[in-house]
């Protein structure tokens, strides 16, 4: 049965042209040869830019959300059963009309019909939930339902649809289930630990080296998402330095020091183990996200190391590990610089594939907001500082009372 | 077919040379990886973090350390920055020129944040200034302009776009983010002031593609501004038909040069100013406040289909 509304070949013939894009823009190839390579890598669907995208997709929500509540507010319900029966009803259309743009007009990754999919969940969802709600069903059980009916659903709009954050979406309402059932918080993680690793095993099990590229990209990303989410999940200390910062040192999750110490040590070694496997495995399968996200949770493994140590934490710390990365970065940009045709094992440093840019990048608003932070961090005259004292405290707060 | 097959293909047919297809199948098929992005990424992550340390080292040990210990530090780090940059960055051109090193850019964005973190600390601490300390910003405003433009370096530029901003008193302490009569006229003539900085130095054909820059600048300043005044005085103010104008303006230049990050601006700020108008006259109907933003959303989605349709975005 075929379940994905577009065939391969014209999500193939996307990413042909996605690369091509890439290519043109790094001044690998002419503007006929982009034309040559445009024409051959037809993908007979509608798309549209990422601006026009955004604007579709929440003009959509605005215009669906004022539909139910018209209808909700002139029909003016006493029934809360019919109210949610009128949920599901609205969900179903909006999927209907979804799957209708997308097969009749052609529709792909346009906003419209992505905006109608998701509130179809939303409506349906919540309609099931008030149902169950009505039909004296426990809280318990409509806490549990209400995750894996999420996750079933947007799991289908992943299937159907091929929306990425819909598959990320039936992740996470899957990782809400094991926190609903009173468990023990070490139970819980584990089963949350164990469901993410099935999953992510399921994702390795279906990126075979012989599909087709967009499904490689495609299965890259989720991995590398995934990789976060059982990092974030075996990372006891970082929910740890929200208790820090709010100085709760009784709820379990935010005292890690509670979890029995095998779990707590073990969780130690695998905030290592994680960080290590990402970046060797991107580097050997040279999945670019991979290595990202294995080196940015190495950063986020020595900036919680302090935690789990129960070293002192001091406001230079911060500083100590942007020299590493610097250091770092410098380094590789030498090594690979200084092999034979400035490359080593394939790798290079230099600036071959030039990012598409929109206007302003997330780096020029990093630098713009940078006088703010100084500015807060100026010391009063006269006055130490008592936010850090005891070197309890984390070194990432800028104003923040510990 | 794939990438590599309709590269092969290409080549075959002699519409790519040899050595652009090897290069480009080098690349798809990952013999060829480059990390240039990523490397730029953790420098300058790790730029900041240091920049953060830094000042936080600097808030909680200023006693400790004493003033001469922190003043000669930060003075050694953005003194050794800015020589660096100055022996080795590349002459002085109006068009774009490309960094020497891939931490070149860097290098001189750590340099202006210790310069600034300096500044400050010695005004905070010594009140040379005294109540015209505000005018040191100006000046540092006035230094990072020089070396945005003198290394080409957009960081620096948004540095001192920001810093501006602060000399006019936007800062990220909350109690200035009130948009009372007073800052929203500071914001306008900020707006201003930025846009006609940007549009006269693209016009003389110094280094034009920092005019976006400027135009995120001035299109935020000067759409809050006017969208907090149309909540204020609703219709009944030249800040409507400002907006309006202000809106009409950026969807005319996204259209014109095809940029279309500022059609979202024009179209949210537009779309939020009018609501913000009708909202106001039709809020006791519930009816035709449903239709409204029914109505409207239709129409805002059948015009932006027609627009991308007009300029071939959909395939």
């Amino acid at each position: 049965m075929k379940l994905n509304l577009y065939p391969p070949q014209q999500e193939e013939n996307i990413y042909i042209r996605r690369q091509a894009q890439a290519w043109r823009r790094s001044g690998l190839i002419t503007e006929e040869q982009l034309s040559a390579i445009n024409g051959y890598a037809d993908p007979q669907l509608r798309q549209t830019n990422l601006f026009f995208r955004i604007l579709f997709f929440v003009f959509t929500l605005l215009c669906t959300g004022a539909v139910v509540g018209l209808f909700v507010w002139l029909l003016d319900f006493k029934d809360t059963s019919f109210v949610a029966v009128m949920l599901i009803l609205f969900g179903a259309a909006f999927y209907m009309a979804a799957e209708y743009l997308a097969g009749k007009y052609l529709l792909y990754r346009h906003g419209v019909e992505e905006a109608l999919v998701i509130v179809a969940m939303v409506l349906f969802c919540a309609g099931c939930g008030i149902l169950l709600f009505e039909n004296h069903v426990t809280l318990i059980q409509v806490k549990t339902v209400m995750p894996a009916l999420f996750a079933m659903t947007a799991y289908w709009i992943y299937l159907r649809f091929g929306l990425l954050y819909a598959a990320a979406i039936s992740i996470v309402a899957l990782g809400v289930i094991p926190f609903q059932f009173n468990l023990s918080p070490a139970t819980e993680r584990l089963m949350l630990f164990f469901v993410l690793c099935v999953i992510f095993v399921f994702s390795l099990h279906v990126d075979q080296p012989d599909i087709e590229d967009f499904r490689k990209d495609k299965y890259a990303k989720m991995q590398a998402c995934l990789l976060m989410a059982i990092y974030l999940t075996v990372n006891l200390e970082i929910l740890g330095l929200v208790g820090l910062i709010m100085m709760n040192t009784h709820v379990v999750h935010l005292n890690p020091k509670l979890f029995p110490p095998s779990i707590y040590w073990s969780s130690y070694v695998l905030t290592f183990l994680i960080p290590a496997a990402a970046v060797y495995w991107g580097i050997r399968s040279r999945k670019r996200l991979i290595i990202n996200v294995g080196i940015v949770l190495a950063c986020v493994t020595l900036a919680t190391n302090k935690s789990y140590l129960g070293w002192t934490r001091y406001a230079w710390d911060p500083a100590i590990l942007g020299i590493v990365l610097v250091g770092l970065s410098l380094f590789i940009t030498r090594w690979l610089n200084s092999g034979p045709d400035q490359k080593r094992f394939g790798f290079t440093a230099r600036d071959i594939l030039k990012p598409e840019e929109g206007g302003i990048t997330p780096a020029d608003v990093a630098a713009a907001l940078t006088p703010g932070v100084i500015d807060a961090q100026q010391p009063q005259a006269g006055t130490q500082d008592q936010y850090f004292k005891g070197g309890s405290s984390g070194g990432g707060g800028v104003e923040g009372e510990f | 077919m794939n990438v590599s097959k309709l590269l092969r293909k290409l080549r075959y047919k002699k519409k790519l040379n040899s050595g652009q297809a090897e290069l480009l199948l080098d690349l798809q098929e990952r013999r060829i990886f480059s990390v240039h992005q990523e490397l730029r990424f953790f420098l300058y992550i790790g730029i900041l973090m240091i920049i953060t340390g830094a000042g936080l080292t600097v808030k909680q040990y200023f006693v400790n350390l004493g003033d001469p210990a922190i003043i000669s530090a930060l003075t050694l780090c953005f003194t050794a920055a800015f020589i660096y940059c100055f022996v080795q960055g590349h002459p002085y051109e109006r068009a774009e020129v490309a960094s020497p090193n891939i931490a070149f850019d860097y290098i001189l964005f750590f340099g202006c944040a210790f310069y600034s973190m300096d500044v400050a600390y010695i005004e905070t601490q010594y009140h040379v200034l005294g109540d015209f300390w505000e005018n040191y910003l100006l000046v540092s405003v006035a230094l990072f302009f020089f070396l945005a433009y003198r290394f080409d370096n957009r960081l620096v530029l948004s540095l001192a776009l920001s810093t501006l901003a602060a000399w006019f008193g936007f800062t990220l302490s909350a109690h200035r983010f009130y948009f009372e009569n007073y800052y929203r006229l500071y914001a306008i003539a900020y707006a201003l002031i930025v846009l006609c900085c940007g549009v006269l130095l693209y016009r003389l054909d110094v280094k034009k593609h920092f005019l976006d820059i400027y135009l995120n600048f001035a299109a935020h300043f000067l759409c809050i501004a006017l969208v907090s005044g149309v909540a204020e005085y609703k219709i009944l103010s030249l800040y409507f038909p400002a907006l309006l104008l202000a809106c009409a303006a950026l969807a005319f230049y996204a259209v014109k040069v095809r940029k279309f990050l500022y059609m979202i601006y024009a179209v949210i700020y537009g779309y939020i100013g009018i609501s913000i108008v009708i909202v106001d006259q039709i809020h006791r109907q519930t009816f035709l406040l449903f239709a409204y933003f029914i109505v409207t959303s239709i129409l805002v989605i059948g015009l932006t289909f027609k627009l991308s349709q007009r300029f071939k975005e959909q395939r």
